[in-house]
């Protein structure tokens, strides 16, 4: 199976603060792939830089097996981004910026349909900063499948939504998987992250402490649930 | 192309629905052209003139559109893409800088023509008749458009933000305004300023547009043509080359 991305020796710094350090991600194509910590642990500033709109100190990044920063315009023909904040044109309509974005691409996805299957398909017509938190979260997860992309990037994939929003976006990324797409996301639930991703990595001060499948995080933690898992390995474990 | 287009349309849209530049564009001008019609009616520019203040006005008149877009209205909408963090989603699509600036530059071209088309309708009032040659006046309207734009462009393309972007554009449109000629008649001007102010595009536009409006013989015009492609030319290869994402 090839590698959908390759990073090694990732090292950002902010005013002297090691935001991410050394840090290496394999991630097979046709897989998912989680990555996890608290608030400030360094994941979407690893995004970004994975993406190039962050300029990394050091390190290597290949995305199907490309550099973004080089082959920035042919590559993103093939990926799709949805970024943590969504941000739009102050007026614009759902409709008018699914179809501005579908005009980006060579082959774009029906956005009609793709509403549809995130349950926003009457809402073409709103304003987007007319929709709800998690109507304008799962358009900016139609936004990035505009593309048909191989690869696509999700921070903080369900944060906002509503439980039986949430089971629909995982059932759609999931028949999508089957198809083929490299999933890469942040998520701060840990169900989402047991019930999606075939690997992960827990971030803690942008270092890897964990690296592995959720099945590995509970036995190598003695855990039953994957939640106490995640918070013996992030250190994050409140004292009861 | 039909992707630019696309994308085009529901910019201008966008743009429509906020209002501020068919204010400043259209709407401003045409007043402007009314109020100067209303006072001037068909009097002539000066005793024995061959043509009528309404006839010598028009050019610069036309100008007043070509400024607000190029110096306040394209500076501003591809610096608040910027703010907006739009440009940083755009950044991780295949879309080029060429085209994102493209789309910006044809936006207020269309808003500069539709203001010339409303302005030749009213000037039908006042019985206001092109003395030179059609394809002059259009050249040179076209030349001064472009190389304005190209210099909001500019600026759009390399502001750190939407208020860097509204000082120099400022800076830029204001001067512009009152000494190009667009304003005050350039033949009132001391001598070493007149030399001072033909280094800007637009006085250099104004002063052509004029001239091929009226049929008056312009000297060279080898000078403001080489002045106007030089900006437009030097303004676009930089505002790409140093466009800047976030």
């Amino acid at each position: 199976m090839s590698e959908a991305i390759f990073v090694e020796g990732l090292t950002k710094t902010y005013a002297g603060k090691t935001v991410v350090d050394h840090l290496d991600l394999s991630v097979k194509s046709g897989t998912v792939f989680g990555l996890l910590g608290a608030n400030g642990a360094g994941k979407s500033t690893t995004i970004e830089c994975m993406l190039g709109t962050k300029q990394a100190d050091s390190g290597t990044v290949r995305l199907l097996g490309k550099d973004p920063k080089k082959k920035r315009r042919t590559l993103f023909q093939r990926i799709g981004v949805q970024f943590q904040e969504g941000d739009y044109q102050k007026e614009i309509k759902v409709s008018e910026l699914c179809e501005e974005t579908a005009s980006l691409y060579r082959s774009p996805a029906d956005w009609h349909n793709l509403c549809e299957q995130f349950g926003i398909g009457d809402k073409a017509n709103t304003p987007v900063k007319g929709l709800s938190g998690g109507e304008r979260q799962r358009l900016f997860i139609v936004l990035a499948l505009i593309p048909q992309p191989e690869l696509v990037f999700l921070d903080e994939l369900t944060t906002g939504l509503d439980a039986k929003a949430r089971r629909g976006v995982w059932k759609t990324l999931e028949g999508l998987k089957e198809q083929g797409l490299t999933i890469f996301l942040t998520s701060h639930f840990m169900d989402e992250v047991e019930a999606l991703c075939d690997e992960i990595c827990i971030l803690k001060k942008g270092t890897p402490v964990f690296r592995g499948t959720v099945e590995q995080a509970k036995t190598q933690c003695g855990c039953e649930r994957f939640e106490d898992a995640y918070l013996q390995l992030s250190d994050e474990e409140v004292d009861a | 192309m039909k992707r630019f287009f696309t994308y085009l349309k529901t910019e201008l849209k966008l743009s429509l629905r906020d209002m501020n530049m068919p204010i400043f564009a259209i709407i401003m001008p045409f007043v402007i052209f009314i109020i100067l019609g209303i006072i001037y009616g068909t009097k002539p520019a000066y005793d024995g003139a061959d043509y009528t203040f309404m006839e010598q006005s028009f050019g610069a008149v036309s100008a007043v559109a070509i400024c607000a877009s190029g110096l306040m209205g394209l500076p501003l909408a591809v610096s608040g893409l910027r703010e907006m963090k739009i440009l940083k989603r755009l950044r991780v699509t295949p879309v080029s800088p060429v085209f994102i600036l493209g789309v910006e530059l044809s936006m207020y071209i269309v808003y500069c023509a539709v203001s010339l088309a409303t302005l030749s309708v009213a000037a039908l009032l006042w019985g206001v008749r092109l003395h030179g040659s059609f394809l002059a006046f259009l050249g040179s309207w076209m030349l001064t458009m472009l190389s304005t734009l190209s210099v909001g462009m500019l600026v759009g393309g390399v502001a750190k933000d939407t208020k860097q972007a509204s000082v120099i554009a400022s800076i830029l449109y204001f001067p512009m305004l009152v000494f190009s000629g667009t304003t005050l008649p350039i033949e009132v001007m001391p001598k070493a300023m007149q030399k001072i102010v033909s280094v800007f595009p637009l006085t250099q536009g104004l002063t052509m547009m004029k001239n091929t409006f009226l049929g008056v013989s312009t000297g060279s015009i080898l000078l403001p043509i080489g002045v106007m492609l030089g900006v437009a030319a030097l303004c676009t290869i930089l505002a790409v080359r140093f466009f800047r994402w976030e």
